[in-house]
């Protein structure tokens, strides 16, 4: 009767959950829309608000309702759009200490010294108030929601008392609430490069290339990290990437229409020459010499290239003029260029640095400048 | 077994031509008196021009230390009395001296816009005048 519009709708399936942010969020509903949400049929314990996948949530309400157990508390709390069970697990230290904190107020044996242990039975004390309420206390608790005898509770992860006493936490929750719902719940999430989407063919084609050549790209730094290659020549390479190449024309073909013609190899080849291209923005590759035999070399095995960042950044760091600070960067790099290659980049040089670094040949003393210890 | 929610009314909007006994509500007030023998209080409030009235049943949040004049907000159910009318049977009577009352309005009223626009703007009766 209740029924939320789109509760009709099929479910997500379960592998593209994690990828809604809602998901691994504590979401701010209604106690209302806990307590009427649709279970899943895939997963219980997972539930959907609008096809949002939902498993843990945050409420803020009145205690109206109070039972103590030996291990726990259980709070109904209201929100004014419904009551929800919230199980509250007590802490273990409070069994061990439930008799001596009502009388830790009274035995203040040192004053003005710092005392740890009865710091703690403060701090204990004062946990224990924070969570243990009474009726019309005001209660904020995240946690997961689990189904307990055909009742919808929460399965408090964090709780605590509120002290609101003029209602201004109670105001502005009941302020940010419809917010939250009108800008995130209510709205339908979309994968962004999924393929059912018909009404996003262009952000789907761009995405589609864009995933192709992070692909790509991945592809070919584990390849040179694998086999620890120190140089190559592009066509030794081109090859890797054939197994992507073959498996995107079907969809490349309906979508970009002048590029359906290309042949597969001259696919190939502009994905390659893409893929280097962003190998060498990221400083991965480079080449040494520019020259008809086109050699790049790879920026983490080139030993060489290490050693001369290494040595300059050893020698330099102890003249006066970066004794206090360390090299700049730009300094390193150019004395690279000088010494090695003309065509080392910026973000090549970042590499070298940040892979020394990670071996504690170097450490860095600000965003931008070296030294040796 | 919890009760039911208690919605948030504007002390002018209780009266009992609008709404059922037993139900459930939540509202706010100035304590102007408190009668310990007949665990009964009076909060008021002035809006439109108007005094409006909500009388409180306290047997349930007794024993507590009254202070005049100051803002408490109650929830509790409905119910028709004798002669009195209708009544707020308190289960919670809370003093929030100090509440900024055009704040707490307009966040009532966010609330309730937002489930009027959702479930269609076919709830209008609660709408505020």
């Amino acid at each position: 009767m209740h029924a939320l519009r789109g509760d009709t709708e099929e479910e997500p399936p379960s592998m593209l959950w994690g990828l809604d942010p809602i998901f691994s969020a504590y979401a701010r509903l209604y106690i209302k829309d806990i307590l009427q949400m649709k279970e899943s049929y895939q997963v219980p314990g997972i539930f959907f608000y609008k096809l949002h996948p939902i498993f843990k949530v945050d409420v803020l309400g009145t205690v109206v309702y109070k039972r103590e157990r030996e291990d726990f508390f259980c709070y109904g709390v209201d929100d004014s759009t419904g009551v929800i069970n919230c199980l509250c697990w007590k802490d273990e230290q409070w069994k061990e200490h439930s008799g001596p904190v009502d009388g830790s107020k009274s035995q203040v044996t040192s004053h003005g010294g710092f005392n740890p242990a009865d710091q703690l039975k403060k701090l204990l004390h004062a946990q224990r108030c924070s969570s243990h309420l009474e009726i019309g206390d005001v209660l904020r608790v995240r946690g997961p929601v689990k189904t307990s005898r055909g009742q919808r509770e929460i399965m408090a992860s964090t709780y605590y008392k509120v002290t609101d006493p003029v209602l201004a936490v109670q105001i502005s929750w009941m302020l940010e609430v419809p917010q939250l719902y009108r800008k995130f719940y209510d709205k339908p999430f979309q994968l962004a490069n999924s393929g059912q989407g018909s009404d996003v063919t262009d952000a789907d084609g761009a995405s589609a290339t864009a995933s192709l050549l992070g692909r790509a790209s991945r592809l070919l730094k584990d390849f040179l990290r694998e086999k620890a290659v120190e140089r190559f020549r592009p066509y030794d390479l081109q090859q890797q990437l054939v197994p992507l190449v073959s498996s995107f024309p079907q969809q490349a073909a309906t979508q970009q229409e002048p590029e359906a013609t290309q042949s597969a190899s001259k696919q190939l080849h502009k994905l390659f020459r893409e893929t280097l291209q962003l190998l060498q923005d990221e400083g991965w590759v480079f080449r040494k010499v520019i020259s008809q035999d086109q050699v790049y070399q790879v920026t983490e095995h080139d030993k060489d290239l290490h050693r001369v960042t290494r040595d300059i950044v050893r020698v330099d760091s102890k003249r006066e003029k970066y004794a206090e600070r360390g090299c700049h960067v730009l300094h390193i790099l150019s004395c690279v260029r000088e010494r090695y290659s003309r065509n080392v980049s910026k973000t090549v040089i970042e590499v070298v640095l940040k892979g020394l670094e990670c071996n504690s040949e170097i450490i860095s003393t600000t965003d931008n400048h070296y030294t040796v210890l | 077994m919890l009760p039911s929610p208690g919605v948030f009314h504007f002390p002018w909007e209780i009266s009992s031509d609008t709404i059922q006994e037993g139900t459930t509500v939540r509202t706010f007030g100035r304590l102007k008196c408190y009668q310990p023998a007949d665990s009964q209080a009076v909060l008021s409030s002035h809006y439109a021009a108007t005094q409006h009235q909500v009388v409180v049943h306290t047997v349930f949040v007794e024993p507590f230390q009254p202070i005049l004049g100051a803002q408490y907000i109650v929830l509790g159910e409905l119910e028709i009395t004798e002669g009195d009318g209708l009544r707020v049977r308190a289960r919670v009577l809370n003093c929030v001296d100090g509440v900024d009352l055009t704040i707490l309005q307009s966040a009532i009223n966010e609330q309730r816009r937002y489930f009027n626009h959702r479930e269609g703007g076919t709830d209008i009766q609660q709408q505020p005048p």
